[in-house]
């Protein structure tokens, strides 16, 4: 979805424009320019400064406080960091915050209903027992949510093989797979 | 003593929260004010630094401190794990200026932002003096120590020797002689090693996802030089561990010691390619492999010998041939076990530290064997079953070996393989391979303290020495206080993880459910007298908050111990004082191993050699199952481990620098989703009668013993081509 749409989604109740407070560590160092930022997390909008070298990931984790994002590598090559940037999933590692500017990012935490309600890939994850450590798991169901999105989760092969860019050390991939077979076709229609 | 079961199978307790991202592991706690850390490492082999220039770091805005070993003094190292310590290795660095190994920390950067830290750290310069070094298992200059002539503790360091294997061996008409090698692998779990520290006045709280909690409280006190009273250390949750986190490693002192020096909390995630060097590994091995049998497939004898990688200045025992001697019923056994010593940090636990590479060498020669003798590896395996332990002459507590390679051959189909290699194809040419291969794990047993209390208003909560790490603790113990006190699991909330609650031992060694099941279990027991008590005349379905509200009682607390048998009560004093204190596998009465057997099919594409694994089935014997669900997911996870240590996983070493080159995830590979197919899990689910009250063993550990070496077998079964070596590689095959 690009920054028109976002218009449309986001609810006046839902759009509620949080900055930084006065006395408020901005995410960047003192002394360094910080550059602002207009970005929505979660469905609700920020007004933010960041630091220029600070990573998508960093600002979710360390300034949004938004601990379900997780770094495993920050070298793009595990997955744990994935979030949606405009409904697509990215690795929030490789990607500066300043580049998040009028985009709208979606992590773990936005994933469930408002109500608290779970999205139906949790519930398959929980069902199947898609996790161990729980480390890599909202990577993976940010991923597996895209995956079913794009269509590549039609069948075993393509759920394996989109699903690759997603490591889980304690080895749950044959949990993970049947999970998003369970979810994919309950997903029509339950998503907004 | 059987004790309880069948158990039902409940989801994982702690799933929902993992599913939202709610759970708290180490890193994610940020306490106001929390300043952001980044270490600087050595770029040398082994010497000494001259200098450490940290005027450019600290003319970067943001940085508030920058630690290097100017200032640590009064700092002491705490010490190895198996020398009375609680550290991974004893060098800890920045006490003084000597080098062990490239990648050992020199400097710590504190900064107001992590970009900031980060930057810093970039501006750190060091000179140094090299001095020469080995870092691999032929190096020139390397020390070769045979371990039976070493400090370590008797009989469990010594080797074995059962009858008279090299006479049994001279006189086999049909025996097996080959040289296996193993290469370094590191752990990788997917959560970095964290370090959040913050002082209130003189007491320091750290948070840092750790499989010890009581580990790093007593040995950080000892490091700083201060009472463990004033030192709390808070783990609920592991991000994943697999040995990685047994033991304090370097950091978690450091960045207590700015923080305090600070006066702010001060968090330190240790990126991934420092912690190829910050952490322990599994080390390289080699193993030369002998075996003798007689014609009808009696195997006679067997001598396993191994040269194992240590540190130069820590010993990492070898372990391997405890479990390679109870493997099969074979009456003349003779060990040798040596240590090499280099330039590395010292090396340590891995998932089936020593029994992945054991088994995959001992599990290959008994292989080409079968082939020697034109016998089928599942027959010879049972053919070759003993009902005692030839090392001790004593019982096993229970061993199901047959059963799990019956019942695994059945699910496999193995009665549809023919024996000779590249005889089975695919209509497209693709070489079909199947593997058989068991595998084994002592049976040890932690001291562990519970505490249950229960509420009027339906609180059940147990407090129990035990981490969770993913492996399902959480699900086990809240289990088994289900069962005795007639409530679903998820009922039990499961304190874990904290060093506020009873001193807990380190959870390691798939020692974690023979240890706190049995305690949780004993509580439950306790609360259910108790319970009793207090109303006598109550009715079966009376619940526990039920009665409570009869009696007037708010609360009912009850605390058990548990040990394992013949353990001295001084477990319990050692455990305090955060020391290892198993016992096991040998005890007084019996002997007591996990069984495990693997059934693996491979495909080959005849033109690229490419190897794929598109099933597996794997039957395990690890006593009592009490968390159905989590267990077969731990059982498959093992599998996974198996499929990456004997086709991807090395830790690449260039003598001329030392290290580890590939030290990230794109280049040392773990298993992807893609890598892996169908993996079929059963259990025998008898329990253990006489290893303790809830007939339990292990199984986090077992289930990565022999994997590999049934994908050997396998690809051999494939291509005729007998590799000896891991991981297999396409050139091997070419």
């Amino acid at each position: 979805m690009n920054r028109n749409e976002l218009q449309e989604v986001v609810t006046p109740a839902q759009s509620i424009l949080v900055s930084t407070r006065p006395g408020e560590q901005s995410a960047g160092a003192p002394g360094s320019s910080g550059l602002s930022i207009d970005i929505v997390v979660n469905r609700q909008r920020r007004q933010l400064d960041v630091d220029p070298r600070a990573s998508l990931l960093d600002l979710v984790r360390d300034h949004l406080h938004l601990m379900g994002t997780k770094k495993g590598c920050d070298h793009g090559q595990c997955g744990a960091c994935t979030v949606h940037l405009d409904g697509r999933r990215v690795v929030s590692c490789l990607m500066l915050a300043l580049q998040a500017d009028g985009r709208e990012v979606t992590t773990i935490e936005g994933l469930a209903g408002p109500n608290g309600s779970l999205h139906v890939m949790q519930q398959a994850f929980i069902d199947h027992d898609a996790l161990q450590c729980g480390y890599c798991t909202p990577g993976q169901i940010m991923s597996a949510v895209a995956c079913v999105r794009e269509g590549h989760a039609n069948s075993v092969a393509g759920i394996r093989e989109y699903m690759s860019g997603n490591l889980c050390r304690c080895g749950a991939y044959v949990g993970i797979v049947a999970a998003i077979q369970d979810a994919a076709p309950r997903m029509q229609g339950a998503e907004p | 003593m059987t004790g309880p079961g069948p158990f039902p199978d409940v989801a994982r307790v702690d799933a929902r929260d993992k599913v939202r991202g709610m759970t708290p592991y180490g890193a994610d706690n940020h306490p106001p004010n929390l300043a952001h850390a980044m270490l600087v490492t050595a770029q040398i082999g082994k010497g000494r630094l001259v200098k450490v220039d940290t005027d450019a770091a600290r003319a970067v805005a943001g940085v508030q401190l920058v630690l290097t070993h100017q200032d640590t003094e009064g700092l002491k190292a705490d010490g190895y794990l198996f020398a009375n310590g609680r550290s991974f290795q004893s060098v800890q660095p920045m006490i003084g200026t000597a080098i062990a190994y490239r990648g050992q920390p020199i400097a710590l950067v504190v900064a107001d932002s992590l970009e900031a830290a980060i930057e810093g750290a970039e501006q750190v310069s060091a000179e140094y003096v090299t001095a020469p070094f080995s870092v691999t298992l032929d190096s020139e200059g390397t020390e070769i120590l045979a371990q039976a002539d070493l400090p370590l503790p008797k009989p469990a360091f010594a080797d074995k020797n059962v009858g008279d294997a090299d006479a049994a061996l001279a006189a086999a008409p049909v025996t097996v002689d080959a040289v296996y090698d193993s290469a370094p692998q590191h752990q990788n779990p997917i959560e970095l090693i964290a370090t959040v520290a913050s002082w209130d006045g003189d007491e320091l709280t750290v948070y840092e996802s750790t499989q010890h909690v009581e580990g790093i409280r007593q040995g950080l006190a000892f490091e700083l030089g201060i009472s463990p009273d004033k030192v709390r250390v808070i783990s609920p949750f592991c991000g994943g561990s697999f040995g990685q986190k047994n033991a304090m490693h370097a950091q978690t002192v450091l960045v207590a010691l700015a923080a305090r020096t600070l006066g702010r909390p001060v968090k330190l995630v240790v990126p991934r390619s420092q912690l190829f060097h910050n952490t322990s590994f599994r080390p390289p091995t080699r193993h030369r492999v002998r075996l003798g049998a007689d014609r009808a497939g009696k195997i006679v004898a067997a001598v396993h010998e191994i040269d194992q990688q240590t540190s130069r200045h820590d010993l990492f025992p070898s372990m391997a041939t405890d479990t390679s001697a109870r493997l099969h019923g074979i009456p003349n056994f003779r060990s040798r076990e040596r240590l090499r010593r280099t330039d590395v940090q010292t090396p340590g636990f891995m998932r089936a530290p020593w029994e992945h590479a054991a088994a995959f060498a001992f599990e290959s020669a008994i292989d080409e064997l079968a082939y020697a003798l034109d016998r089928d590896p599942v027959e010879l395996r049972l053919a070759n079953e003993l009902p005692y332990d030839v090392v001790t002459g004593k019982p096993f507590s229970s061993r199901h070996l047959s059963e799990c390679l019956r019942r695994g051959a059945e699910l496999f189909g193995w009665a549809r393989r023919r024996m000779a290699p590249r005889s089975m194809r695919e209509t497209d040419g693709t070489l079909v391979g199947w593997g058989v291969a068991t595998g084994a794990y002592p049976s040890v047993i932690s001291p562990s303290i519970a505490q249950l209390r229960v509420t009027d208003d339906g609180g059940i909560v147990l407090n129990v020495g035990v981490q969770e790490m993913g492996q399902g603790a959480r699900n086990a113990v809240a289990a088994a206080v289900a069962d005795v006190l007639k409530v679903r699991a998820d009922q039990v909330t499961t304190l874990l993880g904290d060093t506020k609650g009873p001193p807990p031992h380190l959870t390691a060694g798939s020692w974690g459910t023979a240890t706190a099941v049995p305690a949780a279990r004993q509580a439950a027991i306790d609360m259910r007298e108790a319970l009793r008590k207090l109303q006598p005349e109550a009715s079966n379905g009376a619940t526990p908050a039920g009665i409570l509200r009869h009696a007037k009682r708010p609360f009912l607390e009850v605390e058990a111990r548990h040990q394992a048998p013949g353990a001295p009560d001084a477990v319990f004093d050692r455990m305090k004082q955060g020391l290892l204190a198993y016992v096991g596998p040998e005890f007084p009465e019996f002997v007591s191993f996990s069984f495990i057997a693997h059934f693996v099919e491979v495909h080959v594409e005849p033109a690229t050699c490419r190897v794929r694994v598109p099933r597996v089935v794997t039957v395990a014997d690890c006593g009592r199952v009490v968390s159905p669900r989590t267990a077969a997911s731990q059982l498959r996870g093992g599998v996974v481990w198996g499929i990456g240590g004997a086709l991807r996983e090395a830790s690449e070493v260039d003598p001329r620098y030392g290290g580890f080159l590939n030290a990230d995830l794109a280049e040392y590979l773990v298993p992807v989703n893609a890598d892996i197919g169908d993996i079929q899990v059963d259990f025998v689910d008898k329990p253990d009668p006489m290893l303790n009250n809830a007939g339990v063993k292990g199984l986090g550990e077992v289930a990565n013993v022999g994997p590999a070496a049934a994908v050997a077998n396998a690809v051999y079964h494939a291509t005729g081509r007998r590799v000896r070596h891991l991981p297999i590689r396409i050139e091997d095959l070419l």
